[in-house]
């Protein structure tokens, strides 16, 4: 398991890292440029999702009272963690021109 | 479990523990440096990033801000010493405190779309109120200085006991490796250095705690056997003392840390409008998986039969000494010394950031609001190293700062309830708002001290929400959020 969250903890920091990048350009893009910035607040239907976040937490907490393999959820959903910062910077939307 | 496993590396020299401190520093130092040239020209930029904080930034920098050096170590000292059960209420309310500022955060910025400050809103909310106002800033400066200290203090005692550094040399170095580099870029360096920083907490705090299951003979099966025979306990979730002796009182300083904390208004008025509900969504969901890693290794703590006195006597070293003394390689001990000086660091330089916000919009332009560009800019950058120095100096004072504490404690608490209503509520006015906020602490507070936590915290919560829901009901004068619009920008970027 050592080897399998430290490959993985590779994969994921490059992808971090490409993420990271992509972030930069565009904020430096958007300086640049000068837009305005949006202004608008869309509605946003947070609610399950935070919910459920919440509960799968505890789940996982619970969990290694039950099984010892869930001891290495918690690492393996740092990885997780790094991985879903990296894919935010994906989901920005590029800056005009 | 035999513990004579535990020994002290002797390739852990205070040099290597310099070059740590120095070298994240500099690292930080030269990524502040580019962002000082590229994005940051004036006070508004310095302080609000000229509201262009990305999604991924933004997601980035909250966990970063969030994730403090102590918090690193309390989810191991709180696993240790309660089984999962200490876990359990120590993670939960954690990412729940970050999800709670989603609707908060959307209405203030859908609302005050040019805001700086949460104090600032409370100045336009409450018709200019001196009292309502000083309140909530004190209160921010506080909290700010606090997190600053702590953050320090914890790190140097972690370095000190690795690497066997005086803790007030280490405190030194630390907070002027931080300094340097948030003087130069503002938020924008502290978002970037920030989100940097969780990427070197949670992909190192995986490996290395994985390394240390690895390193035990028989492995997680062990452990998890080891720590049953310890107690059965120690594998549930539902233990009531848990709960009552920290849980509850932790679930509502945690939502008060963020709620009533600038260093979180920062960033609801500096991400981009579309992106404020979902960073804040993604920062706390994203946030969980860091503590409950790094609280498996409370769990070899239970196993190995540890107790506090092997360890130094103070329960939060149980994490460093395990990961120190197990046996690792010099190269995964120092990847977790990298996780504890990251969180450090970007917990110090996003209080800075959120310090000279305060600084420039509550303070400068609210007393002194014909201040040049030019000279708000010099001011706005040197509370950075105000802040720094003053906490610093604390630090090194030895002073034992449980006054400090219990202050801004009493004084994030009792402004929680009044702060959410005035945001949610349009009846809240200036009278609840204060009396509330003053009665909680004087009748609050002595209540803390003689029944204890738990007792404590509810009474808090309760006289302040009360107060402020009576005066409330009784002036039945409503305010209208939407008019806050017309707010123009306090600090705006000068024409170029």
């Amino acid at each position: 398991m050592y080897a399998l969250i430290t490959i993985v903890g590779i994969v994921v920091t490059v992808f971090f890292l490409a993420g990271f990048w992509r972030g930069c350009k565009n904020a430096i893009a958007e300086y640049r440029a000068g837009s305005p910035e949006w202004g608008e607040v869309p509605d946003y239907r947070y609610g399950g999702i935070a919910a459920l976040s919440v509960v799968a937490s505890a789940v996982v907490i619970a969990g290694a009272g039950f099984s010892p393999a869930m001891i290495y959820a918690g690492p393996l959903l740092a990885l997780v963690t790094a991985a879903g910062c990296g894919l935010a910077f994906f989901m920005e939307d590029k800056p005009a021109g | 479990m035999d513990k004579s496993i535990f020994a002290a590396m002797p390739t852990l020299t205070p040099a290597l523990g310099y070059a740590s401190m120095i070298g994240l520093g500099l690292f930080s130092l030269a990524l502040s440096y580019g962002v000082k040239t590229l994005l940051v020209r004036n006070t508004h930029d310095f302080i609000i990033a000229d509201r262009r904080v990305g999604f991924g930034f933004g997601v980035g920098s909250v966990i970063a801000v969030w994730t403090w050096a102590m918090a690193v170590m309390m989810s191991s000292a709180m696993t240790y010493n309660w089984g999962l059960s200490g876990l359990f209420w120590f993670v939960v309310p954690n990412g729940f405190a970050v999800m709670a500022m989603i609707p908060f955060a959307r209405i203030l910025r859908k609302n005050m779309p040019e805001g700086y400050t949460i104090s600032e809103f409370i100045e336009y909310r409450f018709n200019r109120s001196k009292a309502a106002t000083a309140i909530v800033t004190v209160t921010m400066i506080f909290g700010i200085i606090l997190e600053i200290l702590i953050n320090l203090k914890g790190t140097s005692v972690v370095v000190s006991t690795v690497f066997g550094i005086d803790w007030k040399i280490a405190t030194i170095v630390g907070i002027v490796c931080v300094l340097t580099y948030s003087y130069f870029g503002g938020l924008w360096t502290s978002v970037m250095t920030g989100t940097l920083n969780t990427l070197m907490i949670t992909v190192p705090a995986a490996i290395v705690v994985a390394a240390v299951y690895a390193k035990i003979p028989g492995g997680t099966q062990a452990v998890f056997d080891a720590v049953g025979a310890a107690g059965a306990k120690n594998l549930s979730v539902l233990r009531p003392d848990a709960a009552a002796g920290f849980g509850i009182t932790l679930a509502f300083g945690l939502l008060a840390a963020t709620v009533s904390d600038q260093t979180f208004w920062q960033k609801v008025w500096a991400v981009k409008s579309r992106d404020v509900g979902r960073t804040f969504l993604w920062s706390g969901a994203l946030f969980y998986p860091i503590p409950i890693c790094l609280g498996m290794l409370g769990l070899v703590g239970i196993a190995y039969g540890l107790v506090p006195a092997d360890i130094g006597g103070d329960i939060v070293a149980i994490g460093p000494y395990i990961v120190s003394h197990i046996g690792l390689g010099l190269t995964l001990v120092l990847l977790y010394v990298l996780v504890i000086l990251a969180a450090c660091y970007s917990t110090i330089d996003g209080a800075s950031a959120a310090l000279s916000s305060i600084v420039a919009v509550d303070i400068v332009k609210r007393y002194f609001p014909q201040t040049s560009e030019g000279r708000l800019f010099v001011i706005t950058k040197l509370s950075v190293l105000a802040g720094g120095i003053v906490a610093t100096l604390i630090v090194l004072s030895g002073l034992d700062f449980t006054t400090l504490v219990l202050t801004t404690y009493a004084l994030k608490t009792s402004v929680l309830l009044p702060l959410v209503l005035s945001i949610l509520w349009p009846k809240t006015n200036m009278v609840g708002f204060v009396g509330g906020i003053v009665a909680a602490i004087a009748i609050g507070m002595p209540i803390y001290e003689m029944a204890g936590e738990l007792v404590g915290t509810l009474s808090i919560v309760a006289i302040s929400g009360l107060t402020v829901l009576i005066a409330g009901l009784v002036s039945r004068t409503d305010f209208d959020l939407s008019g806050l619009k017309r707010i123009t920008d306090e600090v705006s970027a000068p024409a170029e």
